[in-house]
């Protein structure tokens, strides 16, 4: 198992964000979170990537505590991380800098693939944004990835190049699990679909296995969470 | 064929793998793609598709299980030059005048104003 | 080290707007050190000398404030990405560290300078030794003995709010902080001017003294003793303090989350 988490709970003050969740997360896996907003999606990826610690419960990846490995996981936030300053040469040597994994000729590829312009990031729209942060994250090499809503507030030609580029970066040994409200147009990609809802699993299921059924994620969605 | 646009697929429509196989038999029944043509690499398609590389992987080893592709080590998978085009072709369209026939009777049409309604159209399509 | 180096241009291309502002700054003193007028010299040097003091504690704040700028990274998901990126806590907090520091010291010589300017304008005769001092081995003390454990304090500060809020709210533990590490600073300031000059101090302006005595002194000129001691024990113990700081900090750095 890449990752797991056993019996967590996360709390926020009186709040639980997370409620006795325990799931396994094997090698080559693409797995869709999905649920409401507030229904656990954001801290279930923090507490995958160790920038949350459970209440209880212990969350192990690759065997260890998440901050421990995070040279060979990538996360990428809701939150926009790029400084108003920055344009893609800054990008590159920030990333170059400071993860070990990052290569720079996968970065500058990804920058054409993704159309990304050449401006500080003050001046992009949050499309260019998005996708020069997701050049960022697939540009290094590791084993997990963990996106948080990457395609939020992103217009439809960003979001479509960044699935693509997602899913032609993607490597068979690599799990991702990533977050999204647009489930519709990301339901072709995802191995599995995890299904939140206020803090707990509503419904784990194969994506496949769904169809075959003849319910599509998205018909599976407003059945289980509406 | 690594035009998205011809591609036509329905997550409501049952598991996406069975769904890319369809449409390559619709592109062989058509002529859209050719026995001893090249396929697009799993991770192209999948690419292009927005979909799990391993889906199209599924769908390529579904194909070949039904003697329509075959996988040449190191060149990728190609459709067979025996593949069955003509087997498609008749598959296709007699799913097209099932379904025909199904709106058909819905309407309650007899087979001769059914068959006439068929020739009409041919018809006006041809005199264009 | 890896990643010391491009989190201290980080930290540039972040911070440089406050260090031009900074070195702005010491223009608007100089400034207003030049306007000062009064009935003799020795009142023109005391003005000027507390414009100096104001500049060096404005800009310890400011300095403070730049260094400790964690607060819009939280909101901006960019102290999400450091605290995953491959350089320990320690790194990050000694890069913050260095360039709020190597923008401090730039900035106590210039004032050195200045200070030398005053005492040139009050017809202080002070010679290139003095000058020096004044210029350099003062400035630097002072950075020691107080710019650089501000500048770990804040950042121990910092990383200490973030690392243990509670219930979301960062005002707890930094207001403990802020207490308890205030309480010791009295027992700490007695320490240390109790054990000063145990070690021998270091002279300062030892020959302007001499100059001085050897002139005929306008009675008015106030203080006329400019020849003291610099205690060494503070300087140790506050550089001692900043390193156990900037390491703690650094380790705490470990039990964020964001």
């Amino acid at each position: 198992m890449l990752a797991r988490l056993d019996n967590v709970t996360k709390r926020y003050r009186t709040v639980e964000g997370l409620r006795d969740v325990s799931l396994e997360f094997p090698e080559g896996e693409v797995a869709g979170l999905l649920g409401l907003n507030g229904s656990g999606k954001s801290t279930l990826l923090k507490l995958l990537a160790g920038l949350l610690v459970p209440t209880a419960g212990r969350v192990t990846v690759f065997d260890g505590t998440p901050r421990r490995n995070r040279a060979r996981l990538v996360y990428l936030g809701e939150a926009d991380s790029l400084y108003g300053w920055m344009d893609a040469r800054d990008a590159e040597r920030f990333m170059a800098g400071l993860f070990a994994d990052f290569h720079r000729d996968r970065f500058r590829e990804l920058l054409q693939g993704l159309d990304v312009p050449p401006r500080k990031a003050k001046a992009m729209s949050k499309g260019e944004r998005g996708r020069l942060r997701l050049a960022m994250t697939l540009a290094r090499d590791a084993r997990l990835y963990l996106l948080d809503e990457p395609l939020a507030g992103i217009d439809l030609l960003s979001r479509e190049r960044i699935l693509s580029s997602l899913v032609r970066e993607w490597h068979k040994d690599s799990t991702i699990l990533l977050s999204t409200h647009e489930v519709a147009e990301a339901e072709g990609l995802f191995d599995r679909v995890l299904f939140l809802r206020e803090g707990r699993v509503a419904l784990d299921a194969r994506a496949e296995a769904l169809r075959s059924e003849g319910r599509s994620v998205v018909a599976t969605f407003r059945e289980v969470l509406g | 064929m690594t035009d998205r646009r011809g591609w036509f697929l329905d997550p409501e429509a049952g598991p996406i793998f069975q769904q890319i196989g369809d449409n390559v038999r619709r592109f062989l029944a058509r002529g859209d793609l050719r026995p001893g043509e090249k396929l697009p690499s799993a991770r192209d398609l999948a690419g292009e598709l927005r979909v799990n590389p391993n889906t199209v992987v599924h769908a390529y080893s579904e194909l070949e299980g039904q003697g329509v592709l075959e996988t040449r080590r190191g060149l990728g998978s190609f459709v067979r030059e025996d593949a069955p085009v003509e087997g498609m072709r008749q598959d296709l369209i007699r799913r097209a005048a099932s379904r025909f026939a199904e709106e058909a009777v819905r309407l309650g049409l007899s087979k001769g104003e059914a068959i006439a309604a068929v020739k009409e159209v041919l018809d006006a399509r041809a005199a264009r | 080290m890896k990643g010391l180096g491009t989190l201290l241009w980080l930290e540039y291309r972040r911070s440089r707007v406050w260090s031009a502002a900074l070195v702005g700054s010491l223009l608007f003193w100089f400034w207003g050190m030049n306007q000062v007028r009064a009935i003799d010299l020795g009142e023109e040097l005391g003005i000027r000398l507390v414009l100096l003091t104001m500049a060096w504690l404005v800009t310890a704040v400011v300095l403070a404030i730049m260094c400790g700028r964690f607060r819009g990274e939280t909101r901006q998901g960019q102290y999400q990405v450091l605290l995953l990126s491959g350089p320990s806590g320690y790194i990050h907090i000694l890069a913050r560290f260095l360039y709020a520091l190597g923008t401090a010291l730039p900035f106590a010589v210039a004032c050195g300078g200045l200070l030398a300017w005053a005492g040139r304008q009050a017809g202080l005769p002070l010679d290139t030794g003095s000058t020096l001092q004044a210029i350099l081995v003062l400035p630097l003390w002072g950075a020691g003995v107080l710019v650089a454990p501000v500048l770990a304090w804040v950042l121990l500060l910092m990383t200490f709010v973030s690392a243990y809020r509670i219930s979301g709210s960062g005002w707890i533990p930094g207001t403990v902080f802020v207490f308890g590490t205030g309480a010791l600073f009295g027992p700490l300031l007695d320490w240390m001017t109790n054990i000063s000059f145990s070690l021998p101090g270091w002279p300062l302006f030892g020959r302007l003294v001499d100059v001085l005595q050897n002139m005929n002194l306008d009675q008015e000129m106030p203080n006329p003793e400019w020849a003291f001691l610099l205690p060494q024990e503070p300087l140790w113990i506050m550089l001692a303090l900043t390193v156990g700081m900037l390491v703690l900090a650094g380790r705490i750095w470990e039990e964020v989350e964001v």
